[in-house]
């Protein structure tokens, strides 16, 4: 409001991050405001900027497994199996049967621990401190097993190209399962605090809006998708690893909020508990875990390019690569899954929103930073 | 008896004359072995420096993916508040900076940003082997190497990336060095603020920071 | 999808096409198909979401090769259509105007390789870098290495990258027993 114009609102602009509590990562929201209400938003990018795939291409295929999985902290293993499977796709090497199970198992691990966070980060947007102590630990139970598998925390390294690189250790399957039941113990106190309370309800609901006639233009994906009612997931679509042979339902909501996108996830986590029981029961109980691959030092692999996709916890993600007939990749794009949803999707939902919902909101599509930007 | 010969020193029980150091020969080590009175400024000192070891915030700003490990150690499970330590949501309110991670030079000119705006005493921990010598990104466009030519850090903690174990115990060496008075960084880079400016200008090519008059 | 192909066919050029996967179609057009091919996909068919869109380098060949993944979720395939373009001139039309996630991507491209697409809205605008100087760094004669050991340096310490000189530090100059 000026003096001159009372009827024109005085437009203020804010930078949202890097450096804030409140932004997922280390990503900036530049926001155009009249009162507390966002006229436009500009995502800004390139904090966490690397250049991976140009240290890719300086690397043999074997080398550049350690740092694929950085691109992603909560959910590494997805960039080590699209990388993997696209390299095996052009190499010509198919896995071993119990290097499917072995894979589709970490997969699904780091799924669920990066499900369980951001269910504890969507509750910690609104102000709840609890439910985000209680995720978190959770999600260190899930990473010790991880430790355990795999000797890793945080990044795994995990998958090798042939296969994996060692087999389950004695008696993991009993311990999976202790902090499987734990998680499932403590679902319930998560639900008193978040979704049936009526407070946390009027705080989400019909907040953050997607409109489904995005999903025409954009490739929206993951939860985000599935909260606006369509059953869209690469799991399903596109089966790879063991997912064929799985029981899961996908997750749909119809409302669109935050409300929508956070009760997927807390759906989610049981279909992926339910997912690693399956897994640890049909898995094959010997057999090879990788299978032989040229020397890794002269492999080389003649001109090709793919596409291969996995569903991460936050969409569809997906790696272009392409090789020319040398040792090491001519050229791997990495399609992040939030790629869209953190430029042109999230955009569109700054329009109108208060700004205090900023916040709830972008935790909720989830976007994660470092795979927008590599 | 009764009256005392002039010069002579009286003899204590003992057999030892009277005002002379009883254990000459050890008298050297038991009066140095007493604990020294401190100068008021000593004490004054010793005092700031253990309440500031006692409280440190850390500054919101995860500025790579060293960050991740900040979420388990901030709660229930490492829980970082029994050691005193807390977050602060602004660089204003805060005394410690986490580097977790390489920082691209994009984030290096906000995080030079940041550290300014930070109150003094204000410490910087580095996270993970890429804010030593590059780690993994040895070869990048992207990121610095060598953080300590841009910022003064006190403690590194190295692995990639670092337990949070590593990381509580980057923070009692952190708060062993400041109760010493050892941490001094942010003396350092008041006193060498050309050369930091220098580094810092070498890197950040679109140079729009503002000139403090600290 | 073979019959998919044939049905591009008959409407624009296809220079080659490879069935990489039962699911997945690889076909490449000249630049002059490229845009028409493009739209009448997003209007006509079912491949309307635009799932990736990013450039190769193929620097001896003096092109740049774009390329364009379609994906029909309906069916279950995925198209990509590959498109060469000069190297020394790199000037693509934007497909902006049909998916908005395109924006990001011709921006991206703009710096990461310097392809232009005259019209994208944040042209020019950087969104990784900050006050690049240099050629765009994902061109293939950029040399990384060299430019980060330039700008920024090593500490010193790190100069045996070379396994065989570790050895010669670690056993003297005589190496390993087997290797004299």
């Amino acid at each position: 409001m000026t003096i001159e114009n009372p009827h024109v609102e005085k437009e203020t602009q804010l930078w949202v991050g890097p450096q804030h509590p409140g932004v997922t990562g280390n990503m900036a929201i530049q926001v155009w405001l009249t009162g507390d209400t966002i006229q436009r938003g500009i995502t800004h990018v390139g904090y966490l900027h690397r250049g991976f795939e140009k240290l890719m291409e300086r690397r043999k295929f074997i080398q550049s497994f350690p740092i694929v999985c950085r691109i992603c902290v909560p959910e590494p293993d997805t960039n080590e199996y699209l990388l993997a499977a696209s390299i095996e796709e052009l190499g010509g090497i198919t896995i071993p049967e119990k290097a499917v199970w072995l894979r589709t198992l970490v997969l699904e691990m780091s799924r669920l621990a990066s499900l369980v966070q951001q269910i504890g980060g969507g509750a910690g947007a609104t102000g709840l401190g609890a439910v985000p102590n209680w995720t978190y630990t959770l999600r260190d139970y899930i990473l010790d097993s991880f430790e355990e598998l795999t000797g890793g925390r945080v990044y795994h390294m995990y998958m090798v190209y042939g296969g994996v690189r060692r087999d389950l250790p004695v008696g993991f399957a009993e311990r999976m399962e202790a902090t499987l039941r734990k998680i499932e113990e403590r679902l319930p106190y998560i639900d008193k605090v978040t979704f049936q309370s009526s407070v946390w309800r009027e705080r989400t609901q019909g907040v953050g809006l997607t409109d489904p006639a995005w999903v025409k233009e954009m490739g929206i994906s993951g939860p985000a998708i599935r909260a606006m009612g369509f059953a869209r997931d690469v799991r399903r679509d596109f089966p790879y690893l063991a997912y064929p042979e799985l029981d899961f339902s996908v997750i749909t909501s119809t409302g669109g909020d935050i409300y929508a996108r956070m009760e997927i996830r807390r759906h989610e986590v049981v279909e992926s508990i339910k997912i690693i029981r399956q897994v640890l029961q049909k898995m094959p109980k010997d057999g090879p875990v990788a299978a032989p691959i040229p020397n890794v030092f002269t492999w080389r692999i003649p001109t090709g390019q793919t596409y291969v996709r996995a569903e991460a916890s936050r969409g569809e993600m997906g790696y272009y690569t392409v090789t020319d007939g040398s040792d090491k990749v001519r050229r791997v794009h990495v399609r992040g899954a939030s790629y869209v949803h953190g430029f042109a999707m999230a955009e569109r939902m700054f329009e109108g929103l208060n700004i205090a919902d900023l916040h709830p909101t972008l935790v909720s599509i989830p976007t994660c930073p470092p795979e927008m930007e590599r | 008896m009764g009256v005392e010969e002039k010069g002579k020193v009286p003899l204590l029980p003992s057999g030892v004359p009277v005002g002379s150091k009883p254990h000459a020969t050890d008298s050297t080590l038991f009066a140095q072995g007493r604990p020294k009175p401190l100068s008021l400024d000593e004490s004054v000192a010793f005092i700031k420096n253990w309440f500031r070891a006692q409280s440190l915030n850390v500054m919101a700003y995860g500025t790579g993916c060293g960050s991740i490990e900040l979420g388990p150690l901030g709660t229930s499970r490492f829980d970082m508040e029994r050691f005193g330590i807390t977050g602060g949501p602004t660089p204003r309110q805060s005394s410690v900076l986490i580097i977790s991670g390489y920082l691209s030079v994009k984030t290096l000119k906000r995080v030079i940003r940041s550290y300014e705006q930070m109150p003094n005493p204000r410490w910087v921990v580095a996270l993970g082997s890429c804010t030593i010598n590059g780690g993994m990104y040895w070869d990048s466009y992207s990121t610095i190497k060598i953080l300590d030519q841009y910022l003064p850090v006190d403690v590194y903690v190295n692995g990639c990336m670092p337990r949070p174990e590593a990381l509580i115990a980057g923070f009692k060496d952190l708060m062993d060095m400041i109760k010493r008075g050892e941490a001094n960084g942010y003396i350092e880079y008041q006193n060498n603020l050309d050369w930091y400016r220098a580094n810092q200008r070498k890197v950040i090519k679109d140079w729009n920071l503002p000139e403090y008059s600290w | 999808m073979n019959e998919f192909v044939q049905e591009i066919q008959a409407r624009f050029e296809v220079l080659w096409s490879n069935p990489q996967r039962p699911d997945l179609m690889q076909i490449g057009v000249r630049q002059v198909n490229a845009l028409p091919l493009l739209t009448w996909l997003k209007s006509n068919t079912g491949y309307f979401i635009l799932n990736h869109f990013s450039a190769v380098d193929w620097i001896e060949d003096g092109e740049f090769q774009l390329t364009y993944l379609l994906t029909d979720y309906a069916a279950r395939r995925s198209l990509m259509v590959c498109v060469r373009i000069d190297r020394a001139a790199p000037t693509a039309e934007s497909v902006h105007h049909l998916w908005p996630e395109a924006v990001t991507y011709e921006q991206e491209m703009f710096e990461m390789f310097g392809i232009s697409f005259p019209g994208s809205p944040r042209q020019g605008v950087d969104l990784l870098l900050e006050g690049w100087e240099d050629i765009p760094p994902m061109r293939r004669d950029f040399d990384t290495a060299a430019f980060a050991e330039e700008a920024f340096g090593f500490r010193p310490g790190r100069t045996h990258t070379n396994p065989r000189d570790r050895v010669a530090i670690a056993f003297g100059q005589k190496g390993f027993l087997h290797d004299h």
